[in-house]
This record gives C-alpha cells, structure tokens and sequence, in this order.
C-alpha cells in the first residue's frame, strides 16, 4: 500500500462537472469524487454516470482520484466509480467490519471484471457516527485494503457544536482517539484540528491552514477539505 | 436517540433534613434527588431510609420528578428503602462495574414487582466518578435497559479526588472521561449527559450567573440534560440556560425557510449572509422548535402542580 503523503484531499460533488473541472486545477493530492453527501437524491444518478468523464479530468490535473460512496447505496456507488484510475473509495458513516467487508468483497470482483489490479483499491472509513467510533480499531483492520481513517464531517453528523472555549464539543477527545487507533491498526489518520467558527470541514483559509498545522503537531498526516481556497492551506500545513 | 423528559434543573437535598425536603416542591425544579448518601451522617442512614416514601410524594407535589441517590456499599437495605411509587430513577454513585448495575436492576425488578409498580420504570442513573469506573463506561452503560441517560459527572469532587485532578483550573482537564462516557451514550442511543468546559476558578456551587452560564453553553452544545446543583440558587439558572430562548425559536425557523429554499435547488448546502445552511442545520433547527415545546409543556405542567398545591394549603388554612 501507497505511503506517501496525500496533504489535502478536496471532496467535490460528482454531480457537478464545472466544480470538478475546478477542483482538477486546485493543486490538491487526492481529489475526492463525491457520491454521497454532497449530491442531492435527484442527482444521484446523473451523477454515478459522470464518474468516467469527471475522473478522466481530476486525472488529467495531475491528482489522485478517489470516490466517496454511500453505504447504503454500496453496490450501485461502486458499480459507478470502479475504473482504472481509482485509487481508492471512502466511505461515508462508516459503522461496522461488515459493512467494510462488504465494500472489500465487491471491489474485489470489480477489479477483476473490469482489468484492474488485484486488491490494490484502497478503502478509507470515515468514522462519523458515535457507532463508527466506537468500532474504529475493529473497522480499521477490517480489510489489509483500509488504508486510512478520518472523523469526515463527524462535527455535523453527531451534532457537535462550539463550547465557549472554540472547541467543537467532543473533537479533542475523538481526535485524539482516532489518531491512537490509526497507529494501532497500521492506517492514516487524517484530518485537521478545525475549531468554530470552522464547520463539517468548512473554514476561511486562514483557518484552514491553523486547523491544518494544529492537526499535524497531534498527528494527522493530510486532511479533508471542501473548497479549492482551502487546498493551499493544507498544502502547506502538512508539506 | 432516547425520547427525552425534560430535565433540565434539579436539586439534591438530604433525606433526613425536614425543612429541605419540606420547601423541595417550591423550588421550581425538574427533578429532586433525595439524598442517602454523602450528604446523611454514618449515624442517620437507617433512619435516612425510613424517609424515602414519604418524601417522594412531598418533593415532587411541585411537578418535580423524585430521584434517590443511594449509597454505594449499601444497595439492598437502601433500595428497599427508596423503591416505592413515584419514584422515577435511583442514582448510583461511582459506578465501576456492570455487575453492580446488573444487581440493582435484579432487585429493582423484584421491589417493582412485590409494591405495584410498573416494571421496568424505574430508571437507574449510574454516575461515573472514577478512573475503574471511566474504564468501562460502555459496559456499565449497556448493561441494564434501566439506563436511559449516561455521562461522567466531570468536575464532580469524588471524580477529581479520585482521578487525583485539580478542580477549579482554566483548561479542560477532562476530555477523556468525559469523551469516553458521551461515545458510550452515544453509540448506544442514551440521552446524553455533557457538560462544555467552562471556567470556575471559585468553586462556587451557588453563583446564578456561573449556573446560568454552564446551562446556556451546555445548550449551545445541543445537550438537552441537566444535572442539577446542590443550592436553590442556581436552579433557576439551569433551568432558563436549557431552555431554547425566544431568539433560539425565531432563529431555527428562519433556518428551517432557508433549508425549504434550499431544497428545491441542486445544491446540498448554501451560505446565507455568512451563515452555512444545509440538512443538519434543518435537523438542528427542527429539534430545536421540538425541545422549545417539550420544556413550554413541561413548565406548565409544574406551574399546575404547585397551584394545586396551594389551592390546597389554603382551603386547610
């Protein structure tokens, strides 16, 4: 498994070809082709037949493509994304070893139907649920495909809102939980020490890159993003 | 997530001391916890027990749940003592192990049964106040379905002499009991019992505006709980801090138009005058207008019990 350093990670909406056609020019390592979060369910399908064409531009830019799948759409999303040139899918709400067994089995049968190499995809879980935390070290060695794990947009997920002190409620202790139990398993933590007004990965750049050299001095190597202005800032937290 | 009652402020008095447990329906609280434990002298205990029953229906004719906390190496004397009608929940101190929670809940069930109480109703709130009890909070939490509500009582004095931390600093010296007692409630479907770092350099259990502070950045949070003081100064704090304010349900309405908007368009999310507006904005919003009518009804409620009340105390007189 790759171990270089994937400093920023741009999510963008498979569902939008003129974001992705601006992600592709954002100097980002590893741009992530949404299928989840940020597609609204009457775009899904638009958007998993977009998959080729999008990754053929992220590629084209020079970065990385990943795909970000929804586990209750797991078969069609991957069905969608797997072509040569994946390097690998997060998955969104990650809860349980099943469900990231499951991921593993049917990438396993779409490598090989479709010519590419064997168990080379990578599965990230983004772990955020309380359910998907408290599994963490389990699904972090679900698969020898797990590669990372990352807390995602747990703040929105979980509701976890500023305290007065600008942490966002739960964060420290999740964050520094995650970290541990990423060495533990042998995967990358990643992810930025965003604090409020910063919000589900959403912050000025100026906060992006304070979130992004706090996240590296407690461990995380590269973080998630959801605007090219952030891209640079990560850049240069984790470069 | 658990269907919540509203318990925002509650007081915990001693058992054996009249004119608390007598004034207890005037303090406007959401539950009193009728005390066994380190509030009763050694010498009182057995007396403390033979109180329990009658002090459930005098606390609580205010409209205010009646709670006991009982004693941690005396639970079958003092669970005969507290199990009776009306009683909503028994609080354990300084929970360590699943098993002690799985005996509670045998004898619980057994005085449930023998005093015409509903089964299953009455609740069991275990508190975490140590470092053997930190390490297995998932475990203390699941194991009775009696456990409705679960936190770590950060900042409690047995928890900070136990654990050997300062009280009263300005940083927050407990994210991980904490964080591992909220991951449990959370990952198992609890009410959630958190409180936000905010700093008490004076340790003062009885300032209202501190109260009334910690309760309001308790509700910024999105936490929902309280868990009560030990002065009647400070419940009125916690009950206005948790509660959602006129402002809070005018904003989560203008929320929850911007999200109707939103919705007919392509997009999952949208900045409206420097503020993100997306599904979990909504959500919050919708819970938000949700809690706002639980506690609207729930005051009332207690508004009705005490004006029962002295309608009565003056026909006597």
């Amino acid at each position: 498994m790759s171990k270089q350093t994937r400093r920023s990670w741009l999510l963008v909406p498979a569902s939008k070809p003129e974001l992705i056609a601006r992600a592709a020019r954002s100097g980002a390592d590893a741009i992530v082709l949404d299928l989840a979060e940020f597609v609204v369910d009457g775009d899904r399908h638009a958007a998993r037949k977009n998959m080729q064409a999008a990754m053929q531009t992220v590629r084209a830019g020079g970065a990385e493509v990943f795909a970000q799948v929804d586990p209750a759409a797991l078969h069609a999303d991957l069905h969608a994304c797997v072509w040569p040139g994946l390097v690998g899918v997060v998955v969104t709400r990650a809860e349980s070893v099943a469900q990231i067994k499951e991921a593993a089995t049917v990438l396993s049968r779409l490598e090989n139907e479709r010519g590419l190499a064997s168990d080379t995809l990578q599965i990230i879980p983004a772990l955020e649920t309380a359910r998907g935390n408290h599994a963490a070290f389990e699904i972090g060695r679900a698969s020898p495909r797990v590669s990372a794990l990352t807390l995602g947009r747990a703040d929105l997920i979980m509701d976890l809102r500023a305290e007065p002190s600008d942490e966002i409620h739960l964060m420290p202790y999740l964050m520094q939980r995650l970290i541990i139990i990423a060495g533990a398993a042998g995967v990358t933590p990643l992810g930025a020490w965003w604090r409020a007004p910063d919000r589900g990965l959403f912050a000025t750049a100026e906060n992006t890159y304070a979130a992004g050299q706090r996240g590296r001095a407690i461990g995380f190597k590269g973080a998630l993003c959801l605007c090219d202005h952030q891209v640079a800032p990560l850049n240069r937290a984790y470069g | 997530m658990h269907k919540q009652t509203v318990r925002r402020s509650g007081l915990t008095m001693p058992v054996v001391t009249p004119r608390f447990v007598d004034n207890a329906w005037r303090r406007g609280c959401d539950f009193i916890v009728i005390d066994l434990e380190d509030s009763v002298p050694r010498h009182l205990k057995a007396h403390a027990r033979s109180l329990v029953k009658d002090a459930i229906a005098n606390v609580s004719k205010g409209g205010a749940e009646a709670f006991t906390r009982i004693n941690h190496d005396s639970v079958a004397a003092d669970l005969e003592g507290a199990v009776w009608p009306g009683l909503k929940r028994i609080k354990y101190p300084k929970t360590e192990h699943a098993s002690e929670v799985r005996l509670l809940d045998e004898i619980i069930t057994r005085l449930e049964r023998e005093r015409g109480i509903a089964p299953g109703s009455v609740e069991i709130d275990c508190g975490i106040e140590t470092a053997a009890g930190t390490t297995n909070v998932f475990e203390i939490a699941a194991a009775s379905p009696r456990v409705k509500e679960f936190g770590a009582s950060a900042g409690g004095y047995d928890y900070s002499r136990d654990l050997g931390v300062e009280m009263f600093v300005d940083f927050d010296q407990f994210v991980y009991g904490k964080g591992e007692a909220e991951l449990a409630a959370r990952t198992l479907g609890l009410g959630v019992r958190a409180s936000p770092f905010v700093v008490n350099k004076t340790g003062s259990v009885s300032d209202p505006d501190r109260a009334l502070h910690q309760a309001q950045a308790t509700r910024k949070i999105g936490i929902r709980l309280g868990g009560g003081g030990l002065n009647p100064a400070v419940v009125e704090g916690h009950t206005v801090g948790l509660t959602p304010t006129a402002d809070d349900v005018r904003d989560a309405k203008w929320v929850i138009e911007q999200y109707r908007q939103l919705a007919a368009t392509s997009d999952t999310w949208r900045d409206v005058d420097g503020r993100v507006i997306d599904r979990y904005e909504s959500a919050r919003a919708r819970d938000m207008l949700e809690w706002a009518a639980l506690c609207a009804a729930r005051d009332k409620e207690k508004a009705e019990a005490v004006a029962r009340v002295k309608t009565a105390q003056t026909a006597q007189k």
